[in-house]
C-alpha cells in the first residue's frame, strides 16, 4: 500500500463526527439555549430599545438557584425551577429600578457590571456556589442531584423515541424540550408584541419622551420588559446546567451575553422568528468549523480554535455588509429608526 | 377676564442649568377654553418653561396648578393622563411605527397594556382595540392622513408629521394642549389647516391651547391672549392688541417690522 494510514486517520475521525448525530444534537441543544436567551435580548434591545448586556447574570442566577436549592438544600428539582425563575425575575426588577432611569448607554454599562458582580460572587462565595470548582452532584448522595430528576424524564422520553429510532442520542430529550420552549416563548412574545403592550414598548424604543408625553409610564414598561428577559435568561441558565451537568462561573462570562447578541444580530433586530434561525446558524458555523482540518504545524489546536472564532466573526461582518437588518429584520424599521 | 379659575396657573417657576437661570420666576395663567400664545425672543425660556410645566424637567422652585390641583414636579405621564398633553418643537413622530400605531398608542385606558387583561380578558382587549382603531381612523380622516394609515410615520413629510403629532395628541383626550412651535418648518397651506383645526377643537371640543410661536401674524390673528417672556420672566400678558402696544414688549422683542406685518398699522410713536 502506498497510503500511510497514519495521515488518513485525522480525516477519518473528522468525517465520522461530522455525521455523528450525538454531536449535532448537542450543537442543537446549545443553539436552543442561546435562542431562549436571545429572545430575551430581542424583547429588550430589539423591541424596547434597552441594551441589556447582563443576560449572563440572569442565566447564572437561574442555574445557581436551581442547583443550590437541589444540591445544598435538598429541594425537589421541579420545585426549584419556578423558584429559580422567580429569583431571577426579582433580581431583574431590583437591578432595573435604579438603572432603567439611566440613559440607554449607561444602562448597558450598568447591566454589564451587574453581570460581572454576579459571576465574581459565584466565584468567591465558595460555601454556597462551590467557587471555581463549580457545583456538581455528590455521588454519595444521589438524591440531592439535580440531573437525576431530569434523567428519569429524559430516559422515559428516549424509551418512547426508541420505538421509531433505535438507540437515540442521549441529549435528544433535552433538545426536544428546549426547542419546544423556544417555540412557546416565540409564540407568547409575538402575541405580546402585537398587543397594545407591545405597541408601548415599540414607542419607547422609538422615542421615550413621546411615549411619556402620551401618558405612558415608560419606566414601568421597561421594568416589565427586563423582568421577562430575566425569566428567559434563567430558563436558558438551567437548561445549560442540565446540558453541562455542572454549574460553573466560567459558563457565565460576558462572552455568553455577546454570543447571544451575535445570534440576535444574525437573526435580525425586531424579529422573534429570526432569533431561532440566528441561533442555529451561529452555532452550526461555530461548531461546524471544528472540522476544519489543517496540517499541524503550523495549525496547532489553539490556532484553529482562534480561527473558528475569526470565521464566525467574518460571517457576522459579511452579513452586516450585505444584509444589515439580519436574516429576518425589517430594513425600513432599521433605517427609519435612526 | 378673571371670572373663571384658570385651567393652568404657573407661579414663580425657576429652572437653573448650572449658573444659568433659564426660567427665572415665570408667572402666568391660561384661561380655560382660550388659545394662548407664548412668545419671546430666542433664549427667553419658553421651551424650558414648557418642559417644567409638563414634568420633563424638574423645576427648582415655583408652583404649577392644573385644573385646581398642584402638579409641580409630577412625572410627565401622570400629567398627560390628567389631560395636559404636549407636542415637541422637533416632531417626535415614532418613525419606525406605522401612522395608525402612532395614533392608537395615544389612546387612554387601554386594558391591552396590562398583562392581567392580556391573559385573563383577551375579549376586553380586543373590543377596546377596535374602538381605538375606529377613533384613530376618524381623526386621521379629519386630518387628511387616512390614506397614509399603513405607512411608517418616518416616510411622512415634515408638515404631515406635525399634523400627525397634533392628531395623536388629540387621541390622548387632552383638556389642555401645549404646542411647541406647531407652525415651524411647515408650508403655509398645512399651517393654515393646523390653525383651523385649533380653532375648531377649541369651539367644538372645548380644548384649551397654549402654544409657542414666532410668527407674529399667526399670534396676533389666531390667539385670544398673548404671554410674552424675556430672559426667563413673563414681561407682559394680555390680549393681542394690548400686548402689541406694550412698550416693554416692543423693547424686548417686537420691534417695528413685526408689528407692521401683524396688523398693517404703524407702531405708536
Amino acid at each position: 500500500m502506498s497510503l500511510d494510514p497514519g495521515t488518513l486517520a485525522p480525516l477519518a475521525v473528522t468525517f465520522e463526527s461530522l455525521t455523528d448525530p450525538d454531536f449535532w444534537v448537542s450543537v442543537g441543544v446549545l443553539a436552543g439555549i442561546y435562542a431562549i436567551v436571545a429572545l430575551g435580548l430581542q424583547l429588550n434591545t430589539g423591541f424596547t430599545g434597552i441594551v441589556n448586556f447582563g443576560m449572563a447574570a440572569f442565566m447564572a442566577i437561574g442555574a445557581y438557584t436551581m442547583a443550590i436549592l437541589v444540591i445544598k438544600a435538598g429541594f425537589s428539582f421541579w420545585l426549584s425551577l419556578p423558584l429559580a425563575v422567580g429569583t431571577s425575575m426579582l433580581f431583574g426588577v431590583l437591578v432595573g429600578l435604579p438603572s432603567l432611569r439611566l440613559r440607554a448607554d449607561y444602562f448597558a454599562i450598568a447591566t454589564l457590571a451587574m453581570a460581572e458582580v454576579v459571576r465574581l460572587f459565584a466565584q468567591n462565595a465558595r460555601d454556597l456556589t462551590g467557587g471555581n470548582q463549580g457545583l456538581f452532584c455528590d455521588l454519595d448522595n444521589p438524591s440531592n442531584c439535580y440531573p437525576n430528576a431530569w434523567n428519569d424524564l429524559s430516559e422515559s422520553i428516549n424509551d418512547f423515541v426508541a420505538n421509531f429510532w433505535s438507540d437515540p442520542p442521549t441529549l435528544l430529550p433535552l433538545l426536544l424540550v428546549i426547542w419546544i420552549t423556544v417555540g412557546l416563548a416565540t409564540l407568547a412574545l409575538t402575541y405580546l408584541q402585537r398587543s397594545p403592550w407591545g405597541r408601548v414598548l415599540r414607542a419607547i424604543r422609538e422615542d421615550e419622551d413621546a411615549a411619556q408625553a402620551l401618558g405612558k409610564n415608560t419606566v414601568g414598561f421597561k421594568l416589565q420588559s427586563l423582568a421577562i428577559a430575566a425569566v428567559l435568561g434563567s430558563i436558558g441558565g438551567f437548561f445549560l446546567a442540565l446540558d453541562l451537568r455542572t454549574v460553573h462561573p466560567l459558563d457565565f462570562e460576558p462572552l455568553v451575553t455577546f454570543f447571544a447578541f451575535s445570534v440576535l444580530i444574525l437573526g435580525g433586530m425586531g424579529s422573534y422568528r429570526g432569533v431561532a434561525f440566528g441561533a442555529v446558524l451561529f452555532w452550526f458555523v461555530l461548531e461546524g468549523t471544528r472540522f476544519i482540518d489543517l496540517p499541524d504545524p503550523p495549525f496547532t489546536e489553539t490556532r484553529i480554535a482562534a480561527l473558528r472564532l475569526a470565521i464566525t466573526g467574518l460571517l457576522l461582518i459579511g452579513l452586516m455588509a450585505f444584509r444589515p437588518q439580519g436574516l429576518f429584520g425589517k430594513r425600513e424599521e432599521m433605517v427609519l429608526g435612526e | 377676564m378673571n371670572d373663571a379659575a384658570p385651567l393652568l396657573d404657573i407661579e414663580g417657576v425657576v429652572k437653573r442649568f448650572g449658573g444659568i437661570r433659564a426660567v427665572d420666576g415665570a408667572t402666568m395663567k391660561v384661561r380655560s377654553g382660550a388659545i394662548t400664545a407664548l412668545i419671546g425672543p430666542n433664549g427667553a425660556g419658553k421651551t424650558t418653561l414648557f418642559n417644567v410645566v409638563t414634568g420633563f424637567y424638574r423645576g427648582d422652585r415655583g408652583s404649577v396648578i392644573f385644573d385646581g390641583k398642584p402638579v409641580f414636579g409630577h412625572p410627565p405621564h401622570e400629567l398627560a393622563r390628567r389631560g395636559m398633553v404636549r407636542t415637541f418643537q422637533i416632531t417626535k413622530a415614532l418613525a419606525a411605527m406605522p401612522v395608525i400605531d402612532n395614533m392608537m398608542l395615544a389612546a387612554p385606558n387601554q386594558p391591552g397594556e396590562r398583562f392581567r387583561y392580556l391573559v385573563l380578558r383577551p375579549g376586553a382587549v380586543r373590543s377596546r382595540e377596535l374602538e381605538v382603531r375606529e377613533q384613530a381612523m376618524e381623526l386621521l380622516e379629519v386630518f387628511n392622513l387616512a390614506e397614509l394609515a399603513g405607512h411608517y410615520a418616518g416616510t411622512l413629510s415634515g408638515g404631515q408629521r406635525k399634523l400627525l403629532e397634533l392628531a395623536r395628541a388629540l387621541m390622548a383626550t387632552p383638556r389642555l394642549l401645549l404646542l411647541d412651535e406647531p407652525m415651524a418648518g411647515i408650508n403655509p397651506t398645512l399651517g393654515k389647516r393646523l390653525l383651523d383645526h385649533m380653532q375648531r377643537l377649541r369651539k367644538e371640543e372645548g380644548v384649551t391651547f397654549l402654544f409657542i410661536e414666532h410668527d407674529m401674524e399667526v399670534v396676533m390673528n389666531h390667539s385670544d391672549r398673548v404671554v410674552v417672556m424675556a430672559e426667563g420672566r413673563v414681561i407682559a400678558e394680555g390680549e393681542p392688541h394690548e400686548v402689541r402696544k406694550d412698550k416693554r414688549v416692543i423693547d424686548a422683542y417686537l420691534g417695528e417690522v413685526i408689528v407692521d406685518t401683524a396688523a398693517g398699522e404703524r407702531p405708536p410713536a
